[in-house]
């Protein structure tokens, strides 16, 4: 199914919707097709091909919001569902308490892509089973220097094809390939086990995999694991310094300021579900943070995960600095949320299918470089942890209390990297973090990450990462 | 639906395949969310999918599309099966079955009234946040769901059927004075046992009993969890007894058959059809009538869930759980005990009751070390009474020690599924001894 053949169809289900009674109307011509491949323990699993395109239709009608969608692509079943999906909004009667407005965000023309140098087609099924045997050849060897009796890799090509129009005048056509790699190890050494997750991709073609280095790095993984096995010791008790790695400054960026800092979130509206946030509406320019609290979420970074420069209302995208010199500095809006914050959407509004309705989502967020390496910042430690990987976290559902239990983690004394510890645990309140960072790197990596909310759930390709952050005066526990 | 199956089939045995699947399901979903106590979306969705599976010389390939017409399966078969014979040969492979067998729908339990239900939906999530209101839930925030699925399959051995399902969801939170929360569900199979005013008075009785809440003492605790905090766990249990996750490492049910995992207080099974359920069908993604099957008896742990590849490997028969790859369980219940809420509460010297939680996440699930969050009621047992509202605490902890020390389990059981529930779960209340729980550093 092409694309291109389709694109008539949105424009008839948005006039469709305005002959019914819409004041407004979008349609989405929304594609995802894909090849994926599984290897677990060395075998093949089925390989896995997906093609899917539909239509989802959003209006608003006497101050309703309704949502619908189909995959069934012809002119008869579009018009039942769009004149179905006013109907139904307009059905809401007494349960409407607060008629729903969109801002005067400017509609969008444009047709955009994320930049691909060897086409996604060419990922097929076998091109991907070829690089998970690659992988797990490297598994297997001596010198990994330890048994790895669990492995479960699986690569997947993807593309993501879009086509948007709105009754503001918004037309947005867009083209995201990408490739994703999710692997478990499981290591084995007397009795004990360790495990590592490790999820990586970008959007772009297949030029993706080598510019992640996938082999080499996942099998520094590998060996990791028996080190961890083998060496690592309890951590120091009391009040210490923790070093946060980009992988940890990235989930924190992602936890405890992105989600807190979605607007719909703010206002309530994911209350049964993901749950809203400490903060208010009236929260910005709250000081959440020391000086060198800095974190942004940016959907216009290339080759990032979360590339979405015009979102799923038609809206351009930009940086947001959500927070800056310690300071609540920007929510994540989309086109609802701030006519009801009064300010102009920042263009957060993503969905994932086209049987789901646009929400607020982050795309890539991560704390701000700074100035030092990291040699520099683990000399300012007397006694702390350098946390390089994560395994279990959590946070409550208003982004106050978070976790987040080291897998490979070292003890730091006089300035210089000792020995691994076991399973340091970082549990912390988000005012405390933010307020306990001294010092950030210059270097910046990111990891992939598949954000869930909504309802029905939308897991959402987005990037979290940032810099080594050094944070003073932490209680760490144990697991 | 049956013609496409027909179609996707007969092109694969022309092609030469081995083995060939086809199955289309359709489903109409109906979503009312509501937040602040007014609506914020209707949601509608309608939707066919079709799902082919291919084998041959020990090659497997499965594909999904949900643009299924007459035109394009032979289109989408063709080049799934150029994918298969691009593939390499692989040691575990499990031939369908040659003896065909026929399904017919489920006529008990099947409530056509749930395929009726439109705009009522707003007129019932009205209900619920009427019910809230009235007990102490100043605001609400939901989404009640009618959903309704059918399904239809084909074997390139004949195997032919087709099933269908209905239910009906509530999910509702309520907020009172400082951000105390409260929680409640109504979930059901029949649109007479949905009850969104219960739902909705729970929920605000809980958001007023957490108006005063405190921070608790990091230490261990008698838990008693609700039959929503309870299933949570027991679906990531269902998870952790598939064949898959077993083989794959991601579980720490390996090498455990036949050994003690719980407490002898705790069984738990897996039912494929089952007269209430809120999911199932007669036949699996493979074919195989769905059927009951203990995971855990007596504490004991049975048997993994399997599908017809991963049961050859380990010498068993499937049990009617494939799934598109990996065996997964469709409805879960837990064994029913013998203690009424109220016993169960005055049994407790020292403990914690929790009515929901979230985000629960592994260090580890090989050894099934975990964590979780709870939120809304959340209450301090003091010599059998509950003494005061508790925020701001984690659950961190083993799968494995909490149901070994589980010490009491309910008479009564309610269904769940929600955001934190995939697998429906028909779940009691569940006291356990030495629970960790943690809380964050200022």
């Amino acid at each position: 199914m092409k694309l291109e053949e389709l694109k008539d169809l949105a424009d008839y289900a948005i006039g469709q919707a305005r002959s019914a009674g819409a004041s407004y109307a979008e349609a989405r011509i929304h594609g995802a097709s894909g090849n994926e491949s599984l290897l677990k323990n060395g075998e093949p699993e089925p390989a896995v091909l997906v093609e899917s395109f539909g239509i989802g239709v959003r209006v608003l009608a006497k101050g309703a919001l309704g949502f619908s969608a189909t995959n069934s692509l012809d002119r008869r079943s579009v018009k039942q569902l769009t004149v179905g999906t006013v109907k139904m909004a307009k059905s809401a009667g007494a349960l409407l308490k607060k008629p729903l407005v969109f801002d005067a965000s400017k509609p969008v023309k444009k047709k955009w892509k994320a930049e691909e140098k060897q086409k996604i087609e060419g990922g097929d099924v076998k091109w991907l089973g070829s690089l998970l045997r690659e992988i797990d050849g490297r598994l297997t060897i001596e010198e990994v220097g330890v048994k790895l009796p669990g492995r479960f890799l699986t690569a997947e090509a993807s593309l993501e094809e879009k086509y948007y129009v709105n009754s503001d005048g918004a037309r947005v056509e867009s083209r995201v390939p990408r490739v994703h790699f999710f692997g478990i190890l499981t290591a084995l050494e007397n009795g004990e086990t360790a495990q590592r997750m490790i999820q990586q991709g970008e959007s772009g073609g297949l030029e993706v995999v080598e510019r992640l280095d996938l082999v080499k790095r996942v099998e520094r993984e590998a060996k990791t694991l028996g080190e961890v096995l083998r060496k690592a010791t309890k951590p120091p008790e009391g009040t210490i310094d923790v070093v946060l790695s980009p992988e940890l400054s990235g989930i924190a960026a992602h936890e405890s300021v992105g989600h807190p800092q979605e607007a719909d979130r703010i206002l309530g509206r994911e209350g049964a579900q993901a749950g809203e946030s400490y903060l208010k509406r009236d929260s910005l320019g709250l000081k959440i943070g020391s000086t060198e609290a800095n974190v942004s979420d940016d959907p216009t970074l290339l080759n990032s995960n979360g590339f979405s420069p015009v979102d799923d209302e038609g809206v351009e995208g930009k940086k947001r600095r959500l927070i800056q010199d310690g300071y609540i500095r920007e929510f994540l809006q989309n086109r609802s949320t701030a006519a009801e914050l009064e300010v102009t959407s920042n263009g957060a509004s993503r969905s994932v299918a086209f049987n789901r309705e646009p929400i607020i989502r982050m795309s890539n967020t991560f704390v701000e470089p700074g100035e030092y390496t990291l040699d520099e910042i683990l000399k300012e430690v007397k006694l702390g942890v350098y946390f390089s990987s994560f395994t279990e976290w959590n946070i409550d559902d208003k982004r106050l209390n978070q976790r987040y239990v080291g897998l490979e983690a070292y003890l730091v004394e006089g300035g210089e990297l000792k020995g691994l510890v076991k399973a340091p645990v970082l549990e912390i309140t988000t005012p405390k973090l933010w307020g306990s960072v001294k010092a950030r790197s210059r270097r910046m990596e990111f990891e992939a990450a598949t954000c869930g909310k909504g309802d029905p759930m939308q897991g959402i390709p987005v990037w979290t990462g940032g810099p080594d952050t050094l944070l003073s005066g932490i209680k760490l526990g144990s697991r | 639906m049956g013609a496409l199956n027909e179609l996707a089939v007969s092109t694969a045995k022309k092609l030469g395949v081995d083995d060939a699947v086809a199955l289309t399901s359709q489903g109409n979903e109906r979503m009312v969310r509501f937040a602040n106590n007014s609506l914020t979306v209707t949601k509608y969705t309608k939707e066919t999918a079709l799902y082919v599976y291919l084998g041959k010389d020990r090659r497997r390939i499965v594909a999904a599309t949900s643009n299924p017409d007459e035109s394009s399966v032979r289109t989408f078969v063709k080049k799934l099966f150029d994918s298969l014979q691009s593939l390499p040969k692989g040691s575990d492979y499990a031939s369908l079955p040659e003896k065909a067998r026929h399904y017919k729908p489920r006529e008990e339990g099947y409530d056509r009234k749930i395929e009726a239900v439109g705009t009522e939906l707003s007129e019932l999530a009205g209900e619920a946040i009427e019910s809230a209101r009235k007990n102490g839930g100043e605001r609400s925030a939901g989404a009640l769901v009618a959903s309704v699925t059918a399904s239809s399959i084909l074997t390139s051995s004949g195997t032919s059927g087709r099933d269908r399902g209905a239910s009906i969801t509530l999910n509702i939170r309520s907020f009172s004075q400082n951000d105390a929360s409260g929680h409640g569900l109504s979930c059901a199979s029949k649109l007479s046992g949905f009850d969104p005013v219960e739902a909705g008075k729970r929920a605000g009785e809980n958001a007023k009993k957490m108006v005063d809440a405190k921070e608790p003492e990091a230490g261990e605790y008698e838990v008693l969890m609700s039959p929503t905090v309870a299933s949570n766990l027991v679906d990531l249990i269902g998870g952790f007894s598939s064949a898959f996750s077993v083989e794959a490492g991601i579980s720490y049910l390996v090498d455990k058959l036949g050994k003690k995992v719980a407490s002898e207080s705790f069984s738990l099974s897996d039912h494929g059809r089952m007269n209430g359920a809120l999911d199932g069908r007669v036949f699996d993604d493979e074919g195989i009538p769905t059927r009951t099957t203990p995971i855990i008896r007596d504490g004991v742990l049975e048997n993994y869930l399997h599908n017809l590849t991963t049961a050859k490997k380990s010498g068993k028969v499937s049990t009617g759980n494939a799934g598109t790859i990996s065996p997964h369980p469709w409805n879960l219940e837990v064994g029913r005990g013998d203690s009424s809420y109220d016993e169960m509460v005055k049994s407790m010297k020292r403990g914690v009751i929790l009515t929901s939680n979230w985000y629960t996440r592994f260090k580890n699930y090989r050894t099934g070390e975990f964590s979780t969050v709870p939120r809304d009621g959340a209450y301090l047992v003091e010599d059998g009474r509950i003494t005061q509202g508790l925020k701001g605490l984690r659950v961190s902890d083993s799968l494995e020690r909490i149901f070994s020390s589980t010490r009491l389990i309910s008479k009564n059981r309610e269904w769940i599924e929600w955001w934190e529930v995939d697998t429906p779960t028909l779940c009691p209340w569940v006291l356990v001894d030495g629970v960790k729980i943690t809380r964050a550093y200022e």
